[in-house]
């Protein structure tokens, strides 16, 4: 492998990662604070839709980006209005809000586009950050990147110092581990949950528009393709950290990535094991690769005072 | 009061329960809303409506595709509600239904099976469509209890992998695809010989519901004694309910979810073979697009029973057929179907709170 190759593969493993990245770091946050957040994929759906329909209406693509996050909003609110106040089984909703989701955008996609399928969206502009793109080789191919990459990285580092560092991160971390205690210490913990579901929803809005506007410029249905269940597949793999958790949507992204380089050095691999790949390697991933799983103790419980 | 009046009166109030109410209310109000969309893509509401109606009782052969139909998803809502009991929830019937379909056609074409005496040919394509499942489930099962890990999202990963080996299955003339006479050879498997199709019920093809009809009603019947009626209906509720009480109680936790993964895993299987065996003769990508979660949202609707299952299999079976032919006739996208089926799973998700059962 050349290095100019090289260079592309890292280049697109970041690139391809980065909607794993943004909504991996939601779920965390959302497990974290006790609630398994199957709906990802719907929010990321949703979001690269509103995304593309904003910024082709419009024609400003951060216009559509931020019409994808305000799209997202009722549907997050609706999953937490259903394992908080409602206490509904949160696999249940989760899995249909995502039926829901993908039967409305298809249905959405067809009455606006119609026969101008695949029709070309602006998308977000590329920015390379300034000494680092001057590397060569790798300057360009691995850092002239989507600017939401540069600003997802940013709020995924903010996300982790705030976990780590601060009392609303404990709160969280409480919320998920010892719900009684935050109830006794005076904090809501419904308030926590639903602010918890509210952020992995903006970070799956985030996650959808990069997919749509950020990367291939176009929508397609049902275009998320499970992206949704590798992020809560990567947030297994990665212990419930934020540390583990990237290098798993990174180890995906790559995964992801070999298909398109592997035929480009002429090794040949059938194409359907490469697309398989990335989920072949989270069920490892979940399936004990990642040793002994320390989910939050009331991950999935929907609390209640006695 | 004679046994039998009062298990009448007893059926009365299971069929009057606050659940079922909800369930129905809840799928009515869905319609209502389907018919709403419709109106507001500026579609002609009677002409959409019509179409629908043709497409699901119009014709023999549209109530025999509709009732074909709902036996996978019925298989599927079955075994969902088996592993539903041991408090386990399946999501991998498409994966199933999937690998099925590929055992099916293998054993169908390369099994050397047409030539075995009458049965057999599609028995034996069958079995191996059930077995396939079965393994496809267990996997979900071995990495429960071997690593904890949540089978929602073992049994969805395992479906994305089971969908992509079904492409690989296809587009590859090493494994099922036909040979390729030249470059527009379609990426799909031969015909399966005659003998190795399932035979219908009548012999009249514009009626065309074939044998996976008693099949799966025999399948119901003894899923409904035994979780009901038997020693090991009650251990997977025990397991259920509380896995630490059942254990000291002697019933083996392990054993339990291998067995319930598995059981679902090959009623999906079986489902997989019944669709390729007794309608569509020919493996293509994406051949269980869609059937997997229809018999899961089945499962989930059914809120436990088998008569539930049935009833919303017949429903999801119905529904998709009409939701075809709209699509064919009046322009309406079959994406409404599912748009139905989502708000029908989130509102009884909700309802189960009001209903007091925390348990779907």
């Amino acid at each position: 492998m050349t290095w100019e190759l090289f260079a592309v593969f890292i280049g697109s493993s970041l690139r391809l990662a980065v909607p794993l990245l943004l909504a991996g770091t939601g779920e965390l946050v959302s497990e974290r604070a006790g609630v398994l957040n199957m709906s990802i994929e719907g929010m990321m759906l949703t979001g690269a839709f509103a995304a593309a329909v904003g910024a082709w209406a419009t024609g400003s693509p951060p216009l559509g980006l931020l019409i994808g996050i305000v799209a997202v909003f009722p549907v997050s609110l609706l999953q937490a209005v259903l394992s908080n106040t409602l206490r509904a089984n949160q696999i249940v909703t989760g899995i249909g809000i995502n039926i829901l989701v993908l039967g409305a955008t298809t249905l959405a996609y067809r009455e606006i586009f119609g026969a101008r399928s695949r029709e070309e969206i602006p998308g977000l502009s590329k920015w390379s950050p300034p000494l680092l793109g001057d590397i060569p080789i790798f300057g360009q191919a691995v850092f002239q990147q989507v600017w939401l990459l540069y600003a997802g990285l940013a709020i995924i580092v903010l996300t982790a110092l705030v976990l780590r560092y601060t009392s609303i991160g404990i709160v969280i971390h409480a919320a998920g581990a010892e719900p009684r205690a935050v109830d006794k210490s005076g904090v809501s913990v419904a308030w926590v949950r639903y602010l918890g579901v509210i952020f992995a929803g903006f970070m799956s809005a985030l996650a959808g528009a990069f997919l749509s506007i950020g990367d291939i410029h176009t929508f397609t249905e049902g275009m998320t393709r499970g992206a949704g269940y590798l992020a809560i597949a990567a947030v297994i793999f990665g212990k419930w950290t934020v540390g583990g958790t990237v290098l798993a949507c990174l180890l995906f992204g790559a995964a992801t990535a070999l298909q398109f380089q592997l035929p480009t050095l002429g090794i040949d691999v059938p194409n359907a094991f490469l697309i398989m790949l990335p989920y072949l390697l989270a069920l490892l991933a979940v399936g004990g690769l990642a040793g002994r799983q320390t989910a939050p103790r009331a991950l999935g419980e929907p609390y209640f005072r006695r | 009061m004679t046994g039998a009046a009062a298990s009448m009166t007893g059926n009365l109030r299971a069929v009057l329960r606050p659940s079922v109410v909800i369930s129905v209310a809840a799928v009515l109000a869905a319609a209502l809303l389907g018919v709403a969309l419709i109106f507001a893509m500026g579609v002609p509401v009677l002409d959409a409506v019509a179409a629908f109606v043709d497409g699901t009782v119009g014709t023999p052969y549209a109530i025999a595709a509709s009732i074909n139909r709902s036996i996978a998803f019925a298989l599927v809502g079955i075994g969902f509600v088996i592993a539903n009991r041991a408090n386990l929830v399946n999501v991998g019937g498409e994966g199933q239904i999937a690998m099925g379909g590929i055992a099916a056609t293998a054993v169908a074409l390369y099994g050397h099976v047409d030539g075995l005496p009458a049965g057999l040919p599609f028995v034996i394509p069958l079995i191996a469509a059930a077995i396939a499942g079965m393994l496809w489930g267990s996997i979900a099962g071995v990495l429960k209890i071997k690593a904890g890990t949540n089978e929602v999202i073992s049994t969805l990963l395992l479906s994305f992998i089971a969908v992509w080996l079904l492409y690989w299955c296809v587009q590859s003339p090493a494994l099922l695809r036909k040979p390729m006479t030249n470059s527009a050879t379609l990426p799909e498997s031969l015909e399966i010989p005659d003998p190795t199709k399932l035979p219908l019920l009548t012999d009249d093809y514009s009626f065309p519901v074939h044998v996976g009809l008693p099949i799966t009603i025999v399948i119901a019947i003894v899923a409904a004694i035994v979780l009901s009626k038997t020693v090991f209906g009650l251990q997977l509720r025990a397991v259920g309910f509380n896995p630490i009480a059942a254990s000291r109680a002697g019933i083996s936790y392990s054993r339990m979810v291998m067995i319930s993964l598995a059981t679902a895993g090959a009623l999906g299987g079986l489902a997989g073979g019944f669709m390729l065996l007794g309608e569509q003769y020919v493996l293509k990508d994406g051949f269980s697009s869609g059937y997997g979660f229809d018999g899961l949202v089945a499962g989930l609707l059914a809120r436990g029973s088998v008569v539930g299952v049935i009833a919303a299999a017949l429903l999801f079976g119905f529904l998709r057929s009409g939701g075809i032919n709209m699509e064919m006739v009046a322009g309406v996208p079959t994406a409404l179907v599912m748009v139905i089926q989502g708000l029908i799973v989130v509102t009884l998700a909700g309802a189960a709170f009001f209903i007091g059962g925390r348990r779907t």
